[in-house]
This record gives C-alpha cells, sequence and structure tokens, in this order.
C-alpha cells in the first residue's frame, strides 16, 4: 500500500512542479528548441566525422545514431527523475535540504519527486525521431521480443546513470560538493559512450562494463538489436542490462541512505 | 586609450583567485584529458591501422587532436559565459557599469590571469609530458612555433570576443538556450576543433573557410602540424586579424546596445 501512496503522491508533487514551469512558455520552448539543437550538432558531427571514412570501429553512421539514440532516451529520463540529485551540495550550504527531512516521507523520494524536467521533451523527440529513422535505414525488424528488450534496456540504462547520479550526490554528504564531480565524471563519461566502446582502449572498456558500468546502457544493448559483435566482450552481455541497472541503482541507494544517516546541517 | 595597468590589476587577481579554488583546476583537467581520450580513439579507430588518410598522416592528425585539446583547455579557462549572464539576470552587472573601466576589456584581463594559471600549473606540464612520451610531430624551426603561438592567442581573443558577444545577449532575451546551443555547436564544429576542415565536405568546408570559427582551432592546429606552412601561414594570419576586428567591433556594439538597455526586473 505505501508504494501506491508514494506513486499518487509523486504526481502530485510533479504536478506542482509542471504548472510552475508552464508559466514561462517562452522558455520552456526555447530550451526544447536548445536540446534539439544540441544533440542534432552531435549527429552532424558524427556525420562529417564518416564522411571520408564510412566506419568508426566497423560502426557506421546509422548504427551509430542508434546507439546515440538509446542513450538519449534513457537520459531523458534521467533528466526527469534525477539530474537535479547533482546539485544536492547547493542544497546542503544553503541549509535548504533540511526540508526534506522534517516531513514524514522517505527524504530520498521527497528529494527525487521535488523536480520535474519539462524540457526533456527535447530528448524524447529528438530520439524517437532518430529511432524512426534508423529503423527505416537499416531495415530493424522491430519484432515484440525486441521491443521490450529495447525497453528493458532502457530502463536498466536509466538505472545506471540515475544510479551514478545518486551516487555523485552523495558524496555531497561528505565532502559538501557534488555539482563538480558531475561535470568531471559524468559529463565526461556520458559523451564518451556516445560512441561505440569498441574504439577505446581495453582498460576503458573494461571500466565501462564493470566499474561505472555506462557500457550497459546503449553500447551492449545496441550491439544486440543490431547484432554486432562486442569484441573482448561476450555477445549476449548486452541482456544483462536491466539486472545491472538494478544492482547498481541499489547500491547508489543504500551510500545514499548511508551518507543521509551522518548528515549534519550546516546550520546556516 | 584604456589605462592598461588598471586592468592589469584584474589579471593578477584573477591568477590569485584560481590558485585558491586548486580544486577547480584539477577537475577541469580530469574532464579534459578524458575528452581527449575519447578524440585520440576516435581518430585512431577512424585512421584503422592506416598510415595517412587524405594526405594526412596518422602522427600528424593525432598530434591535431592533441593541440587543439590543448587550446580547448586554454579556451575554456576564463569566466564562463553563464557567469556573466547571471550577473546580467541578477542585476549585478549594474555595478560594473557604475565604475569606471570597460566591462569586457575587464573580463578579457580577468580571463588572462586565470588562463595563465591554469596553463602553468595544469595544462603545460601534463602534455608536455605527453609530449616527450608519444610520437607526435614538434615543429623543428623557431618560425613555426612563434607563428602556432601568435594564432592561438589571436585564436583565442576572437573566441573571446564572439563569445562574450552571446552572453551579452542576455540583456536582450531573459532566455537564450536555443541560440547558445546553435552557437555552441557551430564553434566546436566548424572552428576544426575535432575535425579538421580538410575531412570535411566540400560545401561545408567552404562554409566554414567564410566564417571567423576557424581561427580558433583551426588555423592554429594546422600551422602546428605544418598543413598551413611558408607564406600561407602569412596569410592565415592575416585572415585571423580580419576576423579578429570585426569580431571586435560586433562586441563593441552589442556592448554599446546592452549597456544602454539595461531592464529593470524589480526583485
Amino acid at each position: 500500500m505505501a508504494a501506491i501512496k508514494y506513486v499518487n503522491l509523486y504526481f502530485k508533487l510533479i504536478s506542482a512542479g509542471i504548472r510552475a514551469q508552464m508559466q514561462y512558455r517562452f522558455a520552456f520552448i526555447m530550451r526544447i528548441i536548445g536540446l534539439i539543437t544540441a544533440y542534432t550538432g552531435t549527429a552532424v558531427t558524427m556525420w562529417v566525422m564518416l564522411y571520408q571514412f564510412q566506419v568508426l570501429g566497423s560502426w557506421t553512421f546509422f548504427e551509430m545514431l542508434f546507439l546515440y539514440a538509446i542513450a538519449i532516451l534513457s537520459w531523458g529520463f534521467c533528466v526527469i527523475l534525477f539530474l537535479h540529485f547533482r546539485s544536492l551540495d547547493t542544497y546542503i550550504l544553503n541549509g535548504t535540504f533540511d526540508r526534506f527531512l522534517v516531513r514524514p516521507i522517505n527524504p530520498f523520494f521527497h528529494f527525487m519527486a521535488m523536480k520535474f524536467d519539462m524540457a526533456s521533451f527535447g530528448q524524447f523527440i529528438f530520439s524517437l525521431i532518430i529511432f524512426i529513422w534508423v529503423s527505416l535505414e537499416l531495415h530493424i525488424e522491430w519484432s515484440s521480443g525486441k521491443v521490450l528488450f529495447l525497453l528493458a534496456s532502457i530502463i536498466g540504462g536509466i538505472l545506471i546513470q540515475g544510479g551514478m547520479l545518486v551516487l555523485i550526490s552523495a558524496i555531497a554528504f561528505w565532502t559538501t560538493k557534488s555539482q563538480q564531480f558531475y561535470w568531471v565524471v559524468m559529463y565526461p563519461a556520458r559523451n564518451l559512450t556516445n560512441y561505440p566502446l569498441v574504439i577505446y582502449p581495453k582498460i576503458v572498456q573494461w571500466i565501462a562494463a564493470f566499474v561505472v558500468p555506462f557500457g550497459f546502457v546503449n553500447y551492449f544493448p545496441a550491439a544486440v538489436i543490431l547484432e554486432k559483435g562486442t569484441p573482448f566482450f561476450p555477445v549476449s552481455i548486452g541482456y544483462f542490462s536491466p539486472l545491472v541497472g538494478l544492482v547498481f541503482f541499489m547500491i547508489a541507494y543504500c551510500v545514499w541512505m548511508l551518507g543521509l544517516s551522518r548528515y549534519k546541517s550546516t546550520g546556516s | 586609450m584604456p589605462k592598461f595597468h588598471v586592468y592589469w590589476i584584474f589579471t593578477k587577481k584573477a591568477f590569485l583567485r584560481s590558485a585558491v579554488y586548486r580544486f577547480d583546476v584539477w577537475s577541469r583537467l580530469g574532464s579534459n584529458l578524458i575528452f581527449l581520450l575519447m578524440w585520440g580513439s576516435i581518430w585512431t579507430a577512424l585512421y584503422a591501422g592506416r598510415e595517412e588518410a587524405g594526405g594526412i598522416s596518422f602522427q600528424a592528425m593525432l598530434t591535431y587532436i592533441v593541440v587543439s585539446q590543448f587550446l580547448t583547455g586554454v579556451n575554456g579557462a576564463g569566466t564562463p559565459l553563464w557567469e556573466i549572464q547571471e550577473k546580467v539576470r541578477t542585476g549585478d552587472i549594474a555595478l560594473e557599469l557604475m565604475r569606471p573601466f570597460n566591462v569586457p576589456l575587464r573580463y578579457l584581463f580577468a580571463d588572462f590571469g586565470s588562463v595563465t594559471f591554469y596553463i602553468v600549473t595544469a595544462l603545460l606540464p601534463i602534455y608536455a609530458i605527453l609530449f616527450i612520451f608519444m610520437d607526435f610531430t614538434l615543429p623543428t624551426d623557431i618560425i613555426t612555433w612563434v607563428s602556432f603561438i601568435a594564432a592561438a592567442f589571436i585564436g583565442f581573443l576572437i573566441r573571446y570576443c564572439i563569445e562574450m558577444s552571446f552572453g551579452l545577449l542576455s540583456f536582450f532575451l531573459v532566455e537564450t538556450g536555443g541560440i547558445e546551443d546553435i552557437f555552441y555547436f557551430a564553434m566546436s564544429l566548424l572552428s576544426g576543433s575535432v575535425i579538421p576542415l580538410w575531412f570535411f565536405p566540400e560545401w561545408l568546408a567552404k562554409i566554414a573557410a567564410y566564417l571567423p570559427f576557424q581561427g580558433i582551432y583551426y588555423i592554429p592546429n594546422a600551422i602546428f602540424i605544418g598543413e598551413i606552412a611558408g607564406g600561407e601561414i602569412l596569410l592565415s594570419i592575416g585572415l585571423q586579424i580580419f576576423w579578429l576586428i570585426i569580431c571586435y567591433f560586433l562586441l563593441r556594439l552589442v556592448w554599446n546596445r546592452a549597456s544602454h538597455k539595461v531592464v529593470v526586473q524589480g526583485g
């Protein structure tokens, strides 16, 4: 029953946020245009890159687009649910984090439901267009099994990237810094995984598979759907994406709760 | 004529300020190196074992990317754009407008300070080690070195003028999101920072050739690896200076308009 209560509460909390954002309609539309432009920019860069060379480590332009679209789609959900975790340090420093502790609900949940960024529609529009375009170009046959697999991997991707954001924010409990770690660790890591992992040195591939499991966000699942080889890794590794996401997110959640238990207000 | 000793103080202060925020310097270097790894791997995979492509040797291409990533670090070490926009939004910029100095020039000189700190303490040591241990193309004659440094410096100024002009757009538009993204995309692709102009499709290379962005990365990088050599160096630097003058007047125009249009938003 508690779960249903929380789901209801989540929608109540975010609907207030959505109404607030819709007051600034011009800003909202500008941000969506901005996001789509930025993602299209990266796609155009990929196209220019492959104009002369045709393949990047056996991946063609459309295959790379597909890889990119998976990352963007799961990132879109991440932005809605978890992106604001990176600024936990600001809340702690300003003392505004304390308000999440004095309510009769789980502080992690409360902090998560605090914000709902509507601009992630930009991510959804972009990735859906790419999915359709690439499916037509590469003649991907979307059997129901494949669709289910794609959805499951996207949930896995959300949990992995969300878990990473939660871990980064947890650092703030110890060091009162988190935003910067996002820009040093996560932002470059996300950019790295926009390209097929196979091009990186072996050690980087291993890290992306077993330490910071970003490889499971898009590379391994995309390799399964496009039936591409993944050197150094078994082909079926992509199927583990949801499981990896679940485990990784649980670890992140526990670390966050551990950090919370030793949190002392800055008292400002 | 501006009094440069006044601005010089901003340079010194910014230098000292960077020394305090050392964590920022290290984190910025960390992410710069990850992007170097990314682009290095991408170009290695694109060449796929070939010695040369399109007349450019693999070694020269890798050098191009390393130099480009170094200059990206240099260009990114100044006052971030959002900080200036935040000042415009909160109205703090009004305080700067009251003071007897030229605001764009003041920020430029402050950038000299923070950039110098970043180069000396972080970028130069790491990239020097890279160049010692890896097999990159180093210019052998002093003229190439001098013209590379000159071109990189002019490129820095061009980038500053363009970026500042865009930052000041927030005087006119409260939300600059979309425009900014187009700008950053143009800057990263058309400047040749990650893909040299000679690998572009012909039509795109033509567009890039008529825009100022190539002066930021492409020209200094190409001089470094000797792709632009001899008399072409003078021609390229001349082109850079031409664009610098235009971008400078653009910045002045935007700044004059902006400082007369301080919108009071209350609050």
